[in-house]
């Protein structure tokens, strides 16, 4: 009884403490990778899927169209550097902020309709972003994405940092994970992260309580395409291009299919997704072509059998355990 | 007479081809406890509908505090000072007693302060609990509302209206599906309440509302019969002869 | 660009109901399921892909058109009964996104299959050789198979309908998407309704790519862009509104046929242009009920 207790004890403490507790598991995760170059994937969509799932966890809004906040902030922070020259962080802050303003015009239309209506709209809104920039080809490449983002040194309060080494890219993209991780965490732990659920919970109900339901699911769009936004650019200078396929809807349904594997509405969940998504896609490509078969059959048996997710149905089991072995 | 608290005019409201209430203007007194009352199918729960703000009436004009209110969102109604709580108890049945009342009472305090620590608005957390201490739940304060008995959900749907402070308190039939026990409960509640703010019910059980309200109005297939004390009510031959004669 | 006369426009007029009709039918299927189930189908661009595989199969296996184009449909709404009864019903209780999200998780596994039986390559499609020409409109010459295929898409629209409003089933269709309780307390077996509708659905879906087929390229991927036009063509006609399918397929395709004449580069586009439009003027499309999606 004792030893349930101290782990309820230390999952608490953990929980108070979760942005901490994640960023300690993403300090030592490249030890862990065969190699960084997943490491740095599973990074960076490891926080496309907790923009995500600020959305569709917490908020209870099923988006298609998140493909258009990453690939916007994607492009944006790439054509920064490629045709004007930008220094790297002006670039980042450009397509974070380019992926907000496409969420406050997306997010206005879409939240106009309901429940899974709100599915289909998003993901033909989606689609207006991903022809658009097919065809804009002169800014982005079109067909063949955008090439040619150079980013080798970083100048960081004068140390000459080579972004190309691996294990520095790694860190330093982990500084804006990291941030973008403390401001969500503090988000949901604010007054409008407990009306976000409540809306979740019961629509209804929070109107009745007098919450602007409709203002409140726009903010958290924006809030949500920004750090989608965020992780399309920090792609882009670790890619060094921006595939056309960033905007399409199957790159929006990855971040549905991370953040359900890992655990929708919990914090750690969305790594935990992309994580076990990217590995398994790393695994099964070197042995086979038919990737997609079992990506859609593992999803499909989550869905059926495992909706918590993986680190979700940990959470569940070890309140469970915590409740039930109370004094 | 003072300033009516809350004035339908005129108001009808249309589904299609079906007239759930036709021309209905009522006058609700401040500080009066008023019944709704009828045979079923007479309108009661559009009614409510319309003055607790879910939907908007085809025509007509609803006057808050003299203010005209008509076709106003549902979430201004809470914010104006009415406050409502639902024929099927409609509460946050994931979170605690504590936090669906929390929630509520956040209307008033802030609404979209984003960086804030929620565990930090102590006057929020004591308001909270000063309310549940009210209707009777104070030991359940932790519990998942889907944990708690028929009873006590419903008392927490009071906590959660009384937490906007309001002027006007609406209810639907309050007492449904209560034990004899919780009822007794409920009806004490409503009377100390009624002493504080004015309150409106909708209800179908007939003993209830005789001895309780100053004031029934009964409407009968979307229109509006006849109103007046209990006992006026009780001898109006129009509404015998619908309650009684028509079965 | 070459001069635009009134014979051209009307020719690009008929192309757009060619291209309509196709659209119409999909989301046809779309509302019909969605009305019924209250579940948006993720895979129905998949189910039409296979539809338009098995018909190149099915002619190739038969040698008649005809032949393939009854067995398509049946082989299609076949796959649509077994995924409906063992993935999609499972969970019909558990909240309003995971059948959707099962369906989602289904195309993913069509595609491949489709890939692995067929190759990535895809197959190629010829126009069935009695309805190959072309025919004299009067204002010039249209394909005969387009002409077939609107036919074909008028006689399916006109046979749902009858079904719909005329015989039994068709009413306790229409009741069980008002208000399944009620259909359940008059001891009609609801589940055995889904089952059906479900499977009528994706039969269209896979009807609609059998038509398809000799009209375009016919490869594994062809079902991913066609998920999205059908929910543009479902926002614009009105969510489970089966008029709203019918005449949101033809605007949609005509919108598109007619920007490929005056703007190609945007063609595409219109017709996603159009939906936003619709989405701030009438959230709930043209044949929609106000309030229960906007």
């Amino acid at each position: 009884m004792n030893q349930a207790m101290t782990l309820a004890n230390s999952f608490n403490w953990i929980v108070r403490h979760r942005v901490g507790a994640v960023l300690f598991c993403l300090i030592l995760f490249p030890l862990l990778m065969p190699y960084e170059a997943l490491a740095i994937n599973i990074l960076i969509f490891g926080l496309y899927a907790v923009g995500f799932n600020l959305l569709f966890g917490y908020t209870g809004m099923l988006s298609f169209g998140h493909a258009a906040f990453l690939g916007v902030g994607s492009y944006l922070c790439g054509i920064a550097i490629v045709s004007g020259g930008w220094p790297w962080w002006a670039a980042i802050v450009a397509g974070v902020a380019a992926a907000s303003l496409v969420g406050l015009v997306i997010g206005y239309l879409a939240i106009r309709t309901r429940g899974i209506y709100f599915s289909m709209v998003t993901l033909a809104l989606g689609q207006i972003v991903y022809y658009v920039f097919y065809k804009a080809e002169s800014w982005t490449g079109g067909e063949n994405g955008l090439r040619g983002i150079r980013v080798e040194a970083i100048n960081l309060l004068g140390w000459q940092l080579d972004f190309l080494n691996p294990i520095t890219k790694y860190y330093l993209i982990l500084v804006f994970v990291a941030a973008a991780l403390w401001f969500v965490s503090r988000v949901l732990n604010s007054p409008f992260g407990a009306v976000i659920e409540a809306i979740r919970e019961n629509e209804q109900r929070t109107a009745a309580c007098g919450f602007d339901v409709a203002r409140a699911k726009l903010l958290v769009f924006v809030l949500s395409a920004a750090v989608c936004g965020l992780a399309g650019a920090l792609r882009a200078l670790h890619l060094s291009i921006v595939p056309i396929d960033s905007l399409h809807y199957l790159q929006s349904g990855q971040a549905v299919m991370m953040c359900l594997l890992g655990g929708m509405g919990t914090f750690f969940g969305p790594f935990v997704g992309a994580a076990l998504f990217l590995y398994l896609e790393d695994v099964s490509t070197a042995v086979t072509t038919h990737w997609m078969a079992l990506v859609g059959v593992v999803f499909m048996v989550f869905v059926l059998f495992f909706p918590k997710g993986v680190w979700g149905s940990v959470l569940h089991w070890l309140a469970r355990k915590a409740a039930t072995e109370k004094p | 007479m003072s300033l009516p608290i809350l004035e339908v005019e005129n108001v009808t409201k249309r589904f299609g081809n079906f007239v759930a209430l036709n021309q209905v203007s009522v006058a609700f007194q401040p500080g009066k406890l008023t019944a709704i009352i009828g045979p079923n199918g007479a309108g009661k729960s559009t009614f409510f509908n319309v003055v607790s703000g879910l939907f908007a009436p085809t025509e007509g004009r609803i006057r808050f505090q003299g203010r005209d209110i008509t076709g106003l969102a549902q979430h201004e109604f809470a914010r104006i000072g009415i406050a409502k709580s639902f024929q099927i108890t409609n509460v946050f049945k994931q979170l605690s007693a504590h936090e669906n009342v929390r929630v509520a009472a956040q209307m008033r305090a802030s609404r979209f302060a984003l960086l804030r620590p929620r565990d930090s608005m102590k006057a929020l957390i004591e308001q909270a609990d000063a309310l549940l201490e009210r209707v009777g739940l104070a030991a359940l304060r932790n519990k998942t509302a889907a944990d708690l008995a028929h009873g006590q959900q419903r008392a927490l749907e009071i906590a959660m209206a009384l937490a906007s402070d309001p002027l006007l308190l609406l209810m639907d039939e309050p007492t449904a599906g209560m034990s004899p026990e919780e009822t007794v409960v409920m009806m004490r509640l409503i009377v100390e309440l009624s002493q504080e703010r004015t309150l409106v019910l909708v209800e179908h059980k007939m003993k209830l509302v005789m001895g309780l309200c100053e004031r029934l109005i009964v409407l009968h297939h979307g229109e509006f019969l006849a109103e007046g004390t209990p006992d006026e009510i009780r001898n109006n031959s129009d509404v015998r002869r619908v309650y009684l004669g028509e079965g | 660009m070459g001069e635009i006369t009134p014979s051209l426009l009307m020719l690009q007029l008929m192309t757009g109901i060619g291209l309509g009709a196709v659209y119409a039918l999909l989301a046809l299927g779309l509302s019909l399921i969605f009305g019924m189930l209250n579940v948006v189908n993720f895979a129905h661009g998949a189910f039409f892909m296979v539809g338009a595989f098995m018909g190149v199969y099915f002619l190739a296996l038969t040698g008649n058109f005809w032949f393939s184009l009854v067995l398509t449909p049946l082989a299609v709404g076949a796959i649509g009964l077994l995924a409906e009864r063992f993935l999609v019903r499972p969970l019909y209780g558990r909240g309003i996104d995971y059948p959707l999200l099962l369906t989602f998780g289904l195309s993913y596994v069509m595609v491949e299959a489709i890939r692995i039986i067929f190759g990535i390559e895809g197959v190629s499609t010829s126009t069935p050789a009695e309805l190959r020409g072309a025919v004299n409109l009067g204002f010039g010459h249209f394909p005969l198979y387009r002409l077939f295929l609107i036919g074909a898409t008028a006689v399916v629209v006109l046979g749902l309908w009858l079904f719909i409003e005329k015989t039994r089933y068709g009413l306790i269709i229409r009741a069980g998407s008002r208000d399944p309780e009620i259909v359940r307390v008059l001891g009609i077996d609801i589940a055995r309704v889904w089952l059906l509708v479900f499977g009528i659905g994706t039969a269209i879906a896979g009807l609609s790519g059998v038509l398809a087929a000799p009209t375009r390229a016919v490869n594994p991927e062809m079902g991913i862009s066609v998920l999205a036009e059908s929910f543009v063509v479902t926002v614009v006609g009105g969510m489970g509104s089966l008029p709203g399918a019918v005449v949101a397929g033809l605007l949609v395709g005509i919108v598109y046929s007619m920007t490929s004449l005056f703007m190609p580069e945007l063609a595409e586009l219109s017709i996603f242009v159009l939906m936003a439009v619709v989405l701030l003027i009438r959230p709930q499309g043209l044949f929609g009920k106000a309030g229960q999606m906007g």
